[in-house]
């Protein structure tokens, strides 16, 4: 999977605005939205409410995790632990992107939420790196990682199972059998 | 078209049809063009971009979408417009035939009727005919003189601000906008100080988070900050001493063209203790040290050599840890990619690159601008040098006049018409602060330069005279259409700003002489 298609997905989460414009309950597919106040709090899925901040419509109230003090505890529990810990949302790094990069002038502290992800995110590709050398080294068959986000499992799902591919042809190439292979995958 | 509520009879008319935006090749316009831009995709509204440098491109582009929905017409000037009352008169007040209804009256009366309705008609006639005088004198001030408006980026600016969709990027463009009318010239020092003042409200009504500590904006957002900077042009992405010798302010006062003038430049740095080595190098490498009170010592050591003016009130932008720009860097980044002579593809893509450049996003065009923008400031200086030194500028009598020659470096830069008016001014600026003869301190100036060498013609601007309280009134664009007329000479009036027009080269001699007997 492409991390296009993971943002993607990521955008369907709900977000918090507060619009400046009046509408009534939208029907759409995936369900409906609104009723949409001036003033008032409202629901959304992340791609609404990103194209109603561009087009100056509403205000973006960040979610509760993305708060400087509770990120710290995140980032701290996760440099302790030797696996991984549950992280507030499935998509938060997304999220993340997402809000900065459209709305960081409704998001206090912007700058230093960027930072703490980003250390959080490091420590856990840094443990799954950890964790797939040594998967790989002591041939293990088979690995259970809990409390991973798609975008991390993305970012090794593919490379990690094509280089195993790889290395089992290899390893059965290496003890003899009676009919010859040939060298070709 | 004269509108009073900009929201009502413009913004919410247009913004339900497909709309047609012309717009003229000034970096106000253009800015005007990024608000209204960015009004646009807001609400959604389709809309079809053609610029247009001259009245013929303005027809043409009109006629060919002649069948699409409303037009709007986007103006670098927007002149001061008198009242609507003032020019047209609503036909409610015409005299009414009264005979017919006194049919049932006693002759008596109908004769009374009839001796009040003459007085009443003769009023009326000389009400209307006093009217009619009025309103030609008003039209024929309001046609003399060519003289520059609110700047248009600040109408845009207005019309969002009325609707609350104001944003911090509009108001820079505003900023931009007005800034530009002060490089060109085009406005006074106190509308210019009072269109700062009206902005300044604004910028602190955006910027105040940036001084609240606990809940400061991300270092990405955009900032404007109001400052009262040095008028240096391009002195933060120079070296410093580059910026002294390429502003017309600075090298008109210390006549850096001589070699004496040169000789003060280097008293003046060495009055406010600045090493040649620091001050030769790229601004931003220089010293701390020396960079932290530069402007206060810059302005004391100025007031001594005579340059009272030195600091001006401005406005800087800042984004990301690197990127600071002053109003007028943008201005003349963009008046230079906009007149760029190096072709690269369609007519349009010049002013494409140019209304890029004032987004955010486009920081390598914006680079690129700059960089052209000290190749034309030095042009600008070398060429107004050495027009000074080989006494180039010549007394006409009513006015002086200044005419380019092919062979000069640099003289395609100046076959563009922005270009051209910046070194007119800059011309009569270092020209008035080296003559000495009283009476030609006062003269408006002519300047010509070849434009199209194949084509045989020459673009001629002429410019009001350099004085202290000037209103920049000019009375160029009147001046050249009669003396065109009177020599039937094959001239172009294409230009939006009327004093700017193109001239066949050999029409030039009887167009000038002309011109001076039409002037004295």
């Amino acid at each position: 999977m492409e991390p296009a298609e993971a943002e993607f997905l990521a955008e369907k989460e709900l977000v918090t605005i507060v619009p400046n414009f009046s509408l009534d309950r939208i029907h759409l597919i995936g369900g409906d939205l609104g009723p949409f106040n001036p003033g008032l709090p409202v629901e959304v899925p992340v791609w609404l409410a990103i194209n109603l901040k561009q087009r100056q419509k509403c205000r973006l109230i960040p979610p509760e995790w993305m708060d400087v003090e509770k990120l710290e505890e995140i980032r701290d529990q996760e440099r302790k632990e030797d696996t991984f810990t549950p992280m507030p949302s499935p998509y938060y790094m997304e999220l993340t992107k997402l809000l900065l990069n459209y709305a960081s002038d409704n998001i206090p502290k912007a700058d230093e939420i960027r930072t703490l992800v980003k250390e959080t995110w490091d420590t856990r590709i840094a443990k799954l790196r950890l964790s797939a050398d040594s998967f790989v080294r002591q041939q293990e068959a088979h690995a259970k990682l809990d409390n991973l986000t798609l975008m991390e499992i993305n970012t090794t799902g593919t490379f990690l199972t094509q280089a195993l591919d790889h290395m089992y042809k290899l390893r059965t190439n290496l003890q003899p059998s009676e009919s010859a292979h040939s060298q070709d995958f | 078209m004269f509108i009073s509520d900009c929201r009502r009879e413009f913004y919410d008319v247009i913004v339900s049809q497909r709309v047609l935006l012309l717009v003229a090749s000034d970096v106000d316009a253009l800015c005007a063009c990024k608000i209204l831009q960015a009004l646009f995709q807001c609400d959604h509204v389709q809309y079809t971009l053609v610029p247009v440098s001259g009245w013929q491109e303005l027809e043409t582009a009109f006629l060919e979408h002649k069948d699409q929905v409303k037009l709007l017409v986007k103006q670098d000037d927007d002149l001061d417009v008198p009242t609507y009352d003032d020019i047209f008169r609503d036909e409610e007040d015409e005299e009414e035939d009264s005979e017919n209804e006194s049919d049932g009256l006693e002759p008596s009366e109908k004769r009374r009727r009839f001796e009040e309705d003459v007085i009443e008609r003769t009023m009326k006639r000389r009400q209307r005919r006093e009217w009619e005088a009025r309103r030609r004198e008003i039209l024929f001030d309001y046609e003399q003189y060519e003289y520059h408006g609110t700047s248009s980026a600040m109408v845009m600016f207005d019309l969002a601000w009325i609707m609350s969709k104001d944003l911090n990027d509009m108001l820079w463009w505003a900023i931009v906008g007005l800034t530009d009318q002060w490089v060109q010239d085009k406005i006074t020092q106190m509308k210019y100080v009072t269109d700062i003042g009206i902005l300044q409200r604004h910028v602190s009504r955006h910027n105040h988070r940036n001084e609240d500590e606990e809940n400061s904006l991300s270092i990405d957002c955009m900032r404007i900050a109001f400052e009262y900077d040095l008028r240096l042009a391009l002195y933060q992405h120079w070296s410093l001493y580059e910026s002294l010798c390429n502003t017309s302010y600075t090298s008109a006062s210390l006549k850096l063209w001589s070699v004496q003038g040169q000789k003060r430049l280097q008293e003046f740095l060495a009055d406010m203790g600045l090493p040649l080595r620091q001050v030769k190098q790229k601004f931003n490498s220089m010293d701390m040290s020396l960079k932290e009170n530069l402007r206060e010592m810059i302005e004391e050591s100025a007031n001594k050599f005579g340059m009272k003016d030195l600091r001006i009130q401005t406005f800087s932008i800042h984004f990301g840890f690197k990127n600071k720009f002053s109003a007028s860097d943008i201005v003349y980044a963009t008046v230079s990619l906009m007149e760029n002579i190096e072709k690269e593809g369609p007519e349009t893509t010049n002013f494409i690159k140019a209304l890029d450049s004032l987004s955010r996003g486009n920081l390598d065009k914006l680079h690129q601008g700059l960089d052209l923008a000290k190749k034309q400031l030095r042009a600008i200086q070398q060429t107004v040098a050495s027009c000074i030194c080989t006494n180039l500028v010549i007394s006409q009598g009513p006015f002086l006049y200044c005419s380019l020659m092919e062979g000069t470096p640099d003289v395609k830069l100046f076959s563009k018409p922005v270009s051209l008016c910046l070194l007119s001014k800059y011309l009569l600026k270092s020209f008035v602060c080296s003559t000495k003869n009283k009476r030609c301190k006062l003269l408006p100036l002519v300047m010509a330069a070849p434009m199209d060498v194949e084509r045989g013609t020459v673009i001629m601007v002429g410019i009001p005279p350099e004085t202290e309280s000037s209103d920049k009134k000019n009375f160029f664009g009147r001046a050249f259409e009669k003396a065109a007329d009177s020599t039937n000479s094959r001239t172009l009036h294409n230009h939006f700003d009327m004093s700017i027009i193109e001239l066949k080269t050999e029409d030039r001699s009887k167009f000038l002489d002309a011109l001076i007997s039409l002037l004295s």
